[in-house]
């Protein structure tokens, strides 16, 4: 995925911090112990953001242990242990990451994600097996994704369509969440996160994308006709800040309506600060300047 | 029932001023007017009703004797009165069935009609936002509003859409924790401002200057 579901560090208590970062440890060595050591330079934020969802969705019990680590030799850190909402997501994480690289080989054709592909298809293959039906529902959204983007999609809600409907399959993993209203409920948020993740990332990639011919929805939803990138940028923001914060807003009522009591400070952080940032960021609304950075 | 402490989110023996504060902010939270056009309506709706419960009962027992102002008015369902009759029977089996969840049988009947006035605009926005397809619900109901200006339900419903996305910039977690703190500039500022008045009173804050 891209990495845009972050915490927003400054306002972090440090104990959430050292917890979201026991998170992190916890899927990347969930990711080394049952796919190999390598695989876990493909570990992301996002399905970090997964992990803390879902363990505090089914109520876990978890534990934290002081482990050590080669990439940081010299100190012990925390780690998540014996969670099957990290593991869960450290599962994602490579499915996600052998999808997003196919993707790449497909647009251009680079050695180095074909090496990165032949490194990842056997754990994805033993995956695969694992969830078959996930899998199955996924590719499916994958090749209607493929579809719009050759037909030239004109609707951005069309177009993103596809994989915030993955991400609602990634989201409500059933043996995870108990009962029909927490299932439904992560479902709403899944599907708006894939909304608010491709449509970011699809703002993002303007520029590159009419440089480089690629398919973006903005550039079809509002016509571009070959004026100024920052202009049409301009244009657009206003509309896509509409789509990209009423997302937003769906997605922490429907936070609300999940019974949280563990991470509740992390994820509250994440879904109103850390993602609202990013939003704000990336649109370029943020007035420069005027917090942490000043000092 | 659920323990009415934990439906609050308040320590056991709060004071009778913390549950209502809690309660207060919990029914903003979870109004229906919050959680109108969103597939997850019921369970704000069952949220709400826990919560009033709690806060019911806590109050109940808290003044036995009397002083239920809260009581009795604990706030229901506000919203869905809306659904006004105009328009013709066509639209209302839509209405319906929009409201009843039966969001794909509802977009049948729309497609397969002919005639697309104000009203047909104004439903496709509603079920589009149920959909998620936020973009396009916005630029249908925008149309209806064009089209019949004068209409008071597709008018709240525009307004509507405005005020979620609003809502979620405005949030506490954004104002309580932003903005608010000096900076540098601030800070200097203060402190040379004070040595200033401790010299004129004869002593001195920072002694260097």
């Amino acid at each position: 995925m891209f990495g845009y579901v972050v915490p927003e560090k400054p306002e972090m208590k440090i104990k959430e911090y050292e917890l979201f970062r026991a998170y992190y440890c916890g899927v990347c060595r969930s990711i080394g112990r049952r796919c190999g050591q390598l695989k876990r330079l493909t570990l992301s934020y996002d399905t970090t953001f997964l992990a803390v969802l879902l363990s505090a969705a089914a109520g876990e019990k978890v534990q934290a242990l002081r482990k050590r680590c080669p990439l940081h030799p010299f100190e012990r850190r925390h780690v998540i242990s014996g969670s099957s909402a990290v593991d869960y997501a450290s599962d994602i994480n490579i499915i996600l990451a052998y999808y997003n690289l196919e993707d790449k080989k497909r647009d251009r054709d680079s050695a180095v994600s074909a090496a990165a592909l032949a490194m990842l298809k056997r754990s994805f293959g033993r995956l695969r097996k694992k969830y078959p039906d996930k899998c199955c529902l996924m590719e499916q959204r994958l090749g209607e994704l493929i579809r719009l983007e050759k037909q030239k999609c004109g609707s951005m809600d069309m177009a993103a369509e596809p994989f915030a409907r993955m991400m609602e399959e990634i989201t409500a993993y059933e043996p995870l969440c108990t009962g029909e209203e927490t299932r439904k409920v992560l479902r709403w948020l899944g599907y708006n996160l894939g909304k608010w993740i491709y449509l970011l990332d699809a703002f993002d990639d303007i520029e590159k994308d009419i440089k480089s011919g690629n398919y973006n929805p903005f550039v079809y939803q509002f016509g571009y006709n070959g004026q100024d990138v920052e202009e049409f940028r301009g244009q657009i923001r206003e509309k896509a800040a509409f789509t990209l914060f009423y997302t937003l807003n769906e997605i922490s009522r429907a936070f609300e309506l999940l019974d949280v009591k563990l991470n509740r400070g992390i994820l509250e952080n994440i879904i109103y600060i850390g993602m609202l940032r990013k939003t704000e960021n990336i649109l370029g609304i943020r007035r420069c300047g005027e917090v942490e950075e000043s000092v | 029932m659920k323990n009415p402490y934990e439906v609050l989110g308040i320590r056991e023996g709060a004071s009778e001023e913390e549950i209502k504060k809690a309660y207060r902010e919990l029914v903003k939270k979870y109004h229906p007017d919050q959680y109108r056009d969103n597939p997850l309506s019921k369970l704000a709706e069952e949220k709400l009703r826990e919560i009033n419960e709690a806060y019911d009962y806590l109050m109940k027992n808290i003044s036995s004797g009397g002083s239920g102002q809260y009581g009795g008015s604990s706030y229901g369902r506000g919203g869905n009165g809306g659904w006004s009759d105009s328009g013709s029977d066509f639209f209302r089996q839509v209405k319906s069935h929009i409201n009843s969840g039966n969001i794909r049988l509802a977009e049948d009947m729309l497609d397969s009609s002919r005639s697309r006035p104000a009203e047909w605009y104004y439903l496709k926005g509603l079920i589009f936002m149920r959909k998620g397809w936020y973009n396009e619900a916005y630029t249908h109901i925008q149309r209806a509003v064009n089209m019949d200006p004068a209409n008071y339900e597709y008018r709240s419903a525009l307004e509507r859409m405005n005020a979620s996305y609003n809502a979620y910039r405005a949030n506490p977690f954004n104002t309580r924790t932003y903005r608010s703190e000096p900076d540098l500039c601030t800070i200097c500022q203060c402190l040379w401002c004070s040595d200033c008045c401790c010299e004129c009173m004869g002593g001195d804050l920072i002694s260097c200057c």
